[in-house]
């Protein structure tokens, strides 16, 4: 019984990283229009930066993670600028292939100059039990950090003024350009978000998990598969969409085998997307 | 008269064209057949992805389904069952494409990115599938399956140039048919289709087992090429982006743009993996965000645009 | 002894979006050969209405029947085949084809034939000259002539048209009742949406009057239009 409930806890960390990949995208998808098949690349860019700021300056991880918001919403934001911003009114599926080139692009390039060595950032190692259970150090302050954040983000959208304009943009952006809403900024700001929450995501990975170029692919199937389940744009749906497929990913490694926990996310995304289109949960 | 001694010029030209390439394998050396070889191959992919998701706008990001699932059959006769390859090959193509008009009628009802999406995911799936334990005893799981077929390289490249001829040749074929005016009308507006008496998800489901009939007969002559089969590298997403851009660069719902982009593509695929064989990818990827942004039509789309060649659906 | 049947007859259609009833227990008929004017104000269920017939939309309730056989429930292809075409508010031709393609693919006949069917009917909404350029290119007001044309290569009984005259120039305007009137000589039935009431008052035998997705008049337009309270209350006039 206690297996099975630590089995449960851990399937609810790993999901809270999950999440935090899935609420960017479905951020960026629902609002901005783009579906970014690049986001996984910014999840292994974040989780890089967290290694290099360790290996260069000793810096605490935990530092790291507060530094990576900043510097991948701006990164984001001129990403956008530069170049989505162009897609606005293109086909959706330009998109998709334009941000298919980006992510080979990000990881062949992450490849030539990092290599493929698999790297990781020693810091909280081992565990610690609380009632009976056993838990890893660092799984746990992710699990925190990552809870953080996504409190954060719903404050930051349901209060905030920019996160009015954001939803009122996601809503109708039409309406929202009449009521004096400037769209185009309130886009660029949300790709930048989108980005930051994938750098944010990459940098909590970096402290449970061995990092490597092409470790984005993995993740943005998994975005995809909380995105359908929560609803395209729903950012609460994304972090219920995290946790199951962080739980379901758990309970099946443990009973059946890590292959078939590779599984899941496409499986999701079929049946999802054949029995309810909209994703489970209202908006 | 003027039109139709252009029209007899054309067919010359064609038959010569053709009658050079069927005696390549009697002076080339085998580096070139290996590379005709490839083109052919992309050949094949580009324009059979192009001839549904080109003609209907839905974009089918599962090429690698067709191909893996049809290699893999084909492999197996082949391997452990000692079947004549000139025979394995079409069961290939026929499974996939009795497969897709099941996955047809069951996706295709999904729209624009989603479909995409879960093409995807089927492709991702079924590697995944393939490389398990459950499936050991039929796919090998992930070790793959080495295996000789006993071919030799001037049958395969015939048979290869007949499949890309007779691709091509069903494309041109398709495109200035009604056949295909339906599909390009269920890019242009599927609901409008609909009330005007087209019957889009049959139109669909056609198109869509053709191209994996196609795809799949050349991915089972791909493996065969190969001489080897596994789940990465038959389900590798490589093989749905490459024709992707392929086509991408050539012109999209054209009917030469394809053979064109298969062509100079793979040439400029033996340079650069030759040159920068470690920045490849990158560039790859880069051409593809370049060619969306700056030449979405292609380049027989822009050649049609200029005015450099006639505006016809033929072409 | 023998009661003759409606061409088109609606009974009972209800259809909610959610919580809005956009048609609530809808029901009339349509005569073969008639031209009938569906008026009312934005919202009151109108374009609803031609997508429930269409079957592009599905009604909660409710039966629609043509020529006596039920069409409730068909697909979209199905009910055109059988007769009913219709354009839309919104022009929705195929832009990246050329007039003549965009006829080709709707009609039916084999070889040679279909292509004459196209190339006359082109000739008749006056766009023959034009039949190999994109339809992209024509006019708004062509475009809604070329939509018509499509409807007419499917040989379409009863053509149901959504704001026809809307957006054009008058001339055009003309040209396109007037070939609505021959048409209607010919044995096709229409039913048009039109906020124009003069439209509807010079070539409509009857009026249908909706609102809030009810029926809340019917008959002929003299009546209907003469009935100021009616505009009043539902117009705003």
């Amino acid at each position: 019984m206690t297996n099975f409930l630590e089995i449960l806890i851990r399937g609810l960390m790993l999901g809270s990283v999950y999440a935090l990949v899935g609420m960017g995208l479905t951020l960026v998808w629902g609002v901005v229009g783009i579906v970014n098949i690049a986001h996984g690349e910014f999840v292994m860019l974040g989780a890089y930066f967290a290694f290099w700021i360790f290996s260069f300056f000793h810096l605490n991880p935990l530092i790291s993670v507060a530094l990576s918001l900043p510097f991948f919403f701006l990164i984001g934001t001129m990403i956008h600028k530069r170049i989505t911003e162009r897609l606005t009114n293109a086909p959706e599926l330009s998109a998709l292939i334009l941000t298919f080139g980006m992510s080979i692009l990000i990881w062949n390039l992450a490849q030539f100059f990092w290599t493929n060595t698999y790297r990781s950032v020693p810091y909280l190692t081992g565990n610690f039990s609380v009632m009976g259970l056993i838990l890893a150090k660092s799984k746990t302050v992710s699990f925190f950090l990552a809870l953080g954040i996504t409190l954060s983000l719903f404050a930051f959208l349901k209060y905030s003024k920019m996160g009015k304009g954001i939803r009122a943009t996601s809503q109708n952006s039409e309406v929202a350009l009449v009521c004096g809403i400037d769209t185009k900024k309130m886009r660029a700001l949300t790709f930048g978000m989108g980005i930051a929450l994938a750098g944010a995501a990459g940098a909590i990975v970096s402290l449970q998990w061995v990092i490597f170029p092409q470790m984005g692919g993995s993740y943005v199937s998994k975005a995809f598969a909380i995105v359908v389940l929560g609803g395209l744009g729903n950012v609460q749906g994304a972090l219920v969409g995290g946790f199951i497929i962080g739980v379901l990913e758990s309970l099946v490694t443990q009973y059946m085998s890590a292959k078939m926990a590779q599984i899941i996310p496409s499986l999701i995304i079929l049946i999802i997307l054949l029995l309810k289109p909209t994703g489970l949960f209202k908006k | 008269m003027g039109k139709k001694f252009e029209r007899t010029q054309i067919i010359i030209g064609f038959i010569l064209f053709m009658a050079f390439l069927i005696s390549i394998p009697f002076f080339a050396s085998d580096y070139w057949m290996t590379l005709l070889v490839l083109i052919l191959i992309y050949t094949v992919y580009a324009s059979g992805w192009n001839l549904f998701s080109g003609l209907t706008g839905y974009t089918n990001f599962g090429l690698a389904w067709f191909i893996g699932i049809s290699g893999y059959l084909s492999s197996i006769l082949i391997a452990d069952y000692q079947w004549f390859w000139l025979l394995a090959w079409p069961m290939g193509g026929l499974l996939v494409s009795i497969l897709s008009m099941g996955v047809g009628y069951i996706l295709l009802r999904i729209k624009g990115v989603y479909f995409a999406i879960s093409m995807v995911a089927l492709t991702e799936g079924t590697r995944e599938l393939f490389g398990t334990g459950y499936l050991e005893p039929i796919t090998h799981g992930g070790k793959g399956i080495p295996f000789v077929a006993g071919i030799r390289l001037p049958t395969l490249y015939w048979s290869i140039l007949f499949l890309a001829f007779a691709t091509v040749f069903i494309c041109y074929k398709i495109t200035s048919s009604r056949f295909g005016l339906r599909l390009v009308a269920i890019r242009e507006d599927e609901q409008a289709a609909e009330t005007l008496g087209i019957h889009t998800t049959k139109e669909k489901i056609i198109a869509f087992a053709l191209s994996a009939f196609l795809v799949g007969l050349g991915g089972a002559i791909h493996c065969t090429y190969q001489n080897y089969i596994d789940p990465n590298y038959a389900f590798n997403i490589q093989l749905t982006l490459t024709p992707i851009v392929m086509t991408l660069f050539g012109g999209i719902g054209t009917v030469f743009g394809p053979v064109l982009g298969a062509t100079l593509f793979t040439f400029i695929h033996e340079i650069l993996w030759a040159e920068l064989t470690l920045l490849y990818m990158a560039i790859f990827g880069a051409i593809l965000m370049i060619l969306i942004l700056f030449f979405p039509q292609g380049l027989l789309g822009w050649m049609k645009e200029k005015g450099i060649l006639p505006k016809i659906r033929k072409i | 002894m023998t009661v003759r049947e409606p061409l088109l007859k609606i009974e009972n259609i209800v259809k909610r979006f959610g919580e809005v009833v956009a048609l609530d227990h809808c029901s009339f008929e349509i005569e073969k050969g008639s031209i009938a004017g569906l008026i009312g104000p934005n919202g009151a269920g109108k374009t609803t209405l031609f997508n429930v017939i269409t079957g592009i939309l599905q009604p909660e309730e409710g039966h629609i029947f043509f020529k006596g056989k039920e069409i409730t429930g068909r697909r979209p292809h199905e009910i055109a085949r059988m007769g009913i075409g219709r354009t839309y508010q919104i022009i929705r031709i195929f832009p990246k084809m050329t007039l003549l393609e965009n006829l080709l693919v709707v009609g039916k006949e084999r070889g040679e034939a279909v292509v004459e069917k196209a190339l006359q009917l082109l000739e008749r909404v006056k766009l023959y000259d034009k039949k190999d350029e994109y339809a992209s290119d024509l006019s708004f007001g062509q475009q809604k002539l070329l939509s018509l044309a499509q409807v007419l290569m499917l040989d379409s009984e009863l053509i149901l048209l959504d704001e026809p005259a809307a957006g054009i120039n008058p001339t055009l305007q003309n040209e396109l009742m007037e070939l609505i009137h021959r048409l209607n000589e010919e044995g096709k039935t229409f039913i048009i949406v039109e906020h124009d009431m003069k439209v509807i008052a010079n070539h409509c035998q009857k009026a249908i009057a909706l609102n809030y997705g009810q029926k809340i008049a019917e008959g002929s337009c003299s009546v209907i239009l003469k009935d100021e309270t009616l505009l009043e209350h539902y117009f705003g006039r």
